[in-house]
């Protein structure tokens, strides 16, 4: 009886599917509807504090608004804590080349235009897809300020690291 | 110039054996090579960047951080490949495609170790293991060295 072989390339997708599949297992359950694709699609949410004030919404309405003026620039997400602001955005493909130039303009004029407040920018996608998570997160009201503090923290630490 | 001084301090013989060769030699598909490199090359890189999205979404890892976990997942993987002989049929079909992205220096490892696995685990595995891809360690970690003593020093005087 002649053993059928299977052909090494079909072989090989077998082999990624499984580890697909595998690994697929280990999504965490905080995902909700915004986040799952937040790395593929454009958001575009809408600008969040965690104080939930009127005058720190206004704030994030007018940095957003500052951000997205910028033609590079195509989806932003914004959240205020205590002290920091945390700027998160995408850039155009083709304008990816220029991301750190973008980025050092852009904390330049926000910082300019409003000189009272301490901003991280980043165009990371880690980034945005975490703030995206914390919004859902703020949004669902049923965590304490303190640990949103916390996550936002977190975040803009995770921003700043290199290596 | 060069190329008819060359013709002209050939013997009768090596002349008629040239015109012989070429007459019978095998033209490299050269178009077709440089499709199924880009193709399968590309399609490498594909599955990079879904390694490097599957970090960046699961596990703490940022865009610029998610380079190293990536990589070495890519190198593991070709290294399994390689030991299951599935890269080295990559290989053969897709030239250059599988050999300069980073799976190749997985590759080039592994096959390394086992063309000389009969010779001993000590000399035979360990002592040719890098024979090709230490030259590429080699060469990567010193010119990255001359770039950053460059960088450094531009840095220093006109202060970029």
């Amino acid at each position: 009886m002649v053993k059928k072989q299977i052909h090494p390339i079909i072989r090989l997708f077998l082999l990624l599917i499984s580890i697909f599949v595998i690994f697929s297992g280990c999504s965490t359950d905080d995902n909700n509807a915004n986040s799952t694709k937040a790395l593929i699609q454009t958001n575009n949410p809408p600008p969040s504090t965690i104080n939930g004030n009127e005058k720190d919404q206004k704030l994030v309405m007018d940095v957003k608004k500052k951000v997205m003026s910028k033609k590079e620039v195509y989806d932003v997400s914004v959240i205020k804590g205590e002290q920091d602001i945390l700027v998160a955005y995408k850039v155009r493909h083709l304008k990816r080349f220029r991301m750190k130039k973008i980025e050092a303009d852009l904390q330049k004029e926000l910082e300019k235009e409003f000189p009272d407040e301490k901003f991280t920018i980043s165009s990371d996608y880690k980034i945005f897809l975490e703030s995206i998570r914390l919004q859902d997160k703020i949004n669902n009201k049923q965590i304490p300020k303190e640990d949103l503090e916390k996550r936002l923290s977190e975040i803009i630490k995770l921003s700043n690291e290199k290596t | 110039m060069g190329k008819s001084k060359k013709k002209k301090s050939k013997t009768p013989e090596q002349q008629q054996y040239a015109q012989f060769e070429q007459k019978h030699e095998i033209k490299r598909p050269v178009v077709r090579n440089c499709v199924v490199a880009f193709l399968v090359g590309g399609t490498i890189c594909v599955i990079g960047q879904a390694i490097s999205y599957f970090y960046i979404y699961f596990f703490n890892f940022t865009e610029q951080t998610a380079g190293n976990p990536t990589v070495a997942t890519l190198i593991f993987l070709s290294m399994l490949l390689t030991g299951f002989g599935v890269y080295d049929r990559i290989g053969q079909f897709a030239g250059a495609g599988s050999a300069v992205p980073v799976t190749g220096f997985g590759n080039a490892v592994i096959s390394a170790s086992i063309e000389h696995r009969t010779e001993g685990f000590v000399l035979g595995v360990g002592g040719n293991m890098f024979k090709l891809a230490g030259s590429v360690i080699l060469f990567g970690v010193f010119s990255a060295f001359v770039v950053a003593l460059i960088k450094t020093l531009i840095m220093k005087w006109v202060g970029v």
